[in-house]
């Protein structure tokens, strides 16, 4: 005697475990970088399988997302800030959040007639210029820039 | 005497030959923290001051600003040596019960400090200091929003997108914001309106609002005015921006009866894609060698171009002493402080120039992964669906039956 709901069970637990084996098979595998990932470097690879877009925005419910057609070990270049990422393939990964943290950094150089500095940091800076004790000059020099014309230099991030 | 002056000036000479081949940079990071105001609060706050120089330098921190008196540093006088590289500072920021609504401000100066030491070049060169910043936001009695309107794209067939990101920063929160938008042309008449979808945003968070606006405008400049109406208060906004593109495009290169060795006219036709004309323009090509060399440089003459309309740019290229082969050219109009250039290769033979390049659409390639991945989902479902119905519908009687 063949026990009918014996294999109706059978067939119902196959049924649902290949189903999940199906959603985990296509779920995307997030690699990198990984949650809270912080950096100084603008410049992010984003590793990832089993998916072919990229989703970058800078709020969670990703309204104005910045989207990236790839097809692996993409960089993206990103000004300071805190991002929120998922990629996209026949599912929708989890989404990971990274900051590109700020940075000030003020190179010294010798110009003809003094010194000057350089911004190489990664924002744009409101550099205060002085001769002695006297401010001369305010400036707001973007990364790259320099500015001379002063023996004392104190720089920080514009508005 | 005049040997100890000698000295002198050869240490000086000696301090300026080291200056030169030394690097100073000083850095720190975060440039900036940013903290929501709650009364009383305490937080120890992190930083790091980088010295990506090859000298050791001597720095002193200080405090400045409305918040100064509410931060404590941990150290003040520190030497940070250029094999160290980095080292990481805090301090503690106890915030009083109350404080002016808005944004409050201190800054964290870290100085260079000269040392005295002559040899170090201290007294010659100029002084550095970086500033890590700490913003505190108050919020505003009662409802309060900051919002601003940005215009994404031109294209008003395919949609042009309008972001208007919304920080509620009031102590309140808001219950429903939504954004009505008038559209009005550049004589002021109002062409289109739309209004958002409305949501509540808490206090302290931030939400957009988003729209894509579609319709069948003439190109030209417009103004968005938008009216951000949350709960009983208004906050009114407005941006001007393009439908369509105020470019000139590079449709076509003809050139008749080339004979190398002689100068070859080439008749460049241009498209303005503006509506209104675009006035001073004219064309420039470089063409290279193998290794990328710039070996030949031609401009045209410069015109003015009809809105909405094209006009022919005719250069000539003097091609004595140019062999047969495929060069590349970089083909750039110039109009308007701006410059739209293409890449392209010039075939050259004794008596024909081809040109490659224009009238070609090259589009990226899309990845065929997921596709793939799809179809064999969509295979192996198909599968369990169809054992599933054999089995429930048909055998699954058939043996019950026996």
């Amino acid at each position: 005697m063949v026990n009918i709901g014996r294999i109706d069970m059978i067939v119902i637990g196959f049924t649902l475990l290949a189903l999940i084996v199906l959603v985990g098979y296509a779920q995307p595998l997030v690699i990198a970088p990984l949650d809270e990932y912080e950096s100084v470097n603008g410049e992010v690879l984003f590793e990832f399988e089993r998916a072919d877009v990229l989703l970058i925005d800078d709020n969670e419910d990703f309204t104005t997302p910045d989207e990236y057609r790839v097809v692996d070990g993409l960089i993206v270049v990103l000004e300071p800030g805190i991002y929120y990422w998922k990629v996209v393939g026949v599912l929708k990964s989890e989404v990971r959040k990274f900051t590109i943290q700020s940075k000030v950094e003020l190179k010294l150089v010798e110009t003809e007639d003094g010194f000057g500095v350089v911004n190489a940091g990664n924002v744009r800076l409101n550099v205060d210029v002085y001769d002695g004790d006297d401010l001369i000059e305010k400036r707001k020099i973007e990364v790259g820039e320099s500015v001379k014309g002063g023996d004392k230099y104190v720089g920080g991030q514009d508005e | 005497m005049l040997v100890v002056r000698m000295n002198k000036r050869f240490l000086f000479l000696l301090i300026g030959i080291f200056m030169i081949g030394s690097v100073f940079a000083l850095g720190v990071t975060p440039a900036r923290t940013t903290v929501d105001f709650e009364p009383g609060l305490v937080r120890e706050v992190e930083f790091e001051v980088v010295n990506s120089g090859d000298q050791d330098i001597s720095l002193r921190l200080s405090v400045r600003g409305d918040l100064a008196e509410y931060i404590e540093l941990s150290e003040t006088d520190v030497s940070l040596s250029s094999t160290e590289g980095s080292r990481k500072f805090k301090y503690i920021v106890s915030l009083p019960n109350e404080l002016v609504p808005g944004l409050n401000t201190g800054e964290i100066v870290i100085s260079e400090v000269s040392n005295g030491d002559v040899s170090a070049g201290s007294h010659v060169k100029a002084m550095v200091a970086v500033i890590t910043q700490l913003h505190v936001y108050v919020p505003y009695p009662g409802k309060y929003i900051e919002t601003g309107m940005y215009i994404y794209g031109s294209d008003v067939e395919a949609g042009i997108r309008f972001v208007i990101p919304v920080v509620s920063a009031g102590e309140e929160n808001i219950d429903s914001v939504r954004a009505d938008v008038d559209i009005y042309n550049k004589a002021g008449d109002k062409v289109d309106s739309f209004s958002t979808d409305s949501f509540s945003v808490a206090s302290g968070a931030k939400k957009e609002l988003v729209y894509d606006w579609t319709s069948d405008v003439a190109i030209g400049e417009y103004v968005a005015r938008a009216a951000v109406v949350y709960d009983e208060s208004v906050s009114n906004l407005e941006e001007v921006f393009l439908v369509g593109l105020k470019e000139l495009e590079l449709l076509e290169i003809q050139v008749d009866s080339f004979s190398l060795g002689q100068i070859a006219k080439l008749e460049m036709l241009v498209e303005n894609k503006w509506s209104e004309d675009i006035t001073g323009a004219y064309i420039e090509a470089n063409i290279k060698n193998a290794a990328g060399v710039v070996v030949s440089t031609f401009e045209s003459a410069v015109h003015d171009v009809e809105g909405l309309s094209t006009r022919i740019f005719t250069s000539f290229w003097e091609t004595e002493g140019v062999d047969v082969g495929n060069y590349d050219a970089e083909v750039s109009v110039h109009y308007a402080g701006k410059t739209s250039s293409k890449d392209l290769t010039f075939e050259v033979s004794e008596n024909e120039l081809v040109i490659i390049g224009l009238g070609y659409v090259i589009s990226s390639e899309v990845p065929a992964g997921s596709d793939s991945l799809v179809v064999v989902l969509i295979v192996i479902i198909v599968l369990l669906v169809l054992g599933n119905l054999v089995w429930f519908l048909f055998l699954r009687n058939k043996i019950k039956s026996k």
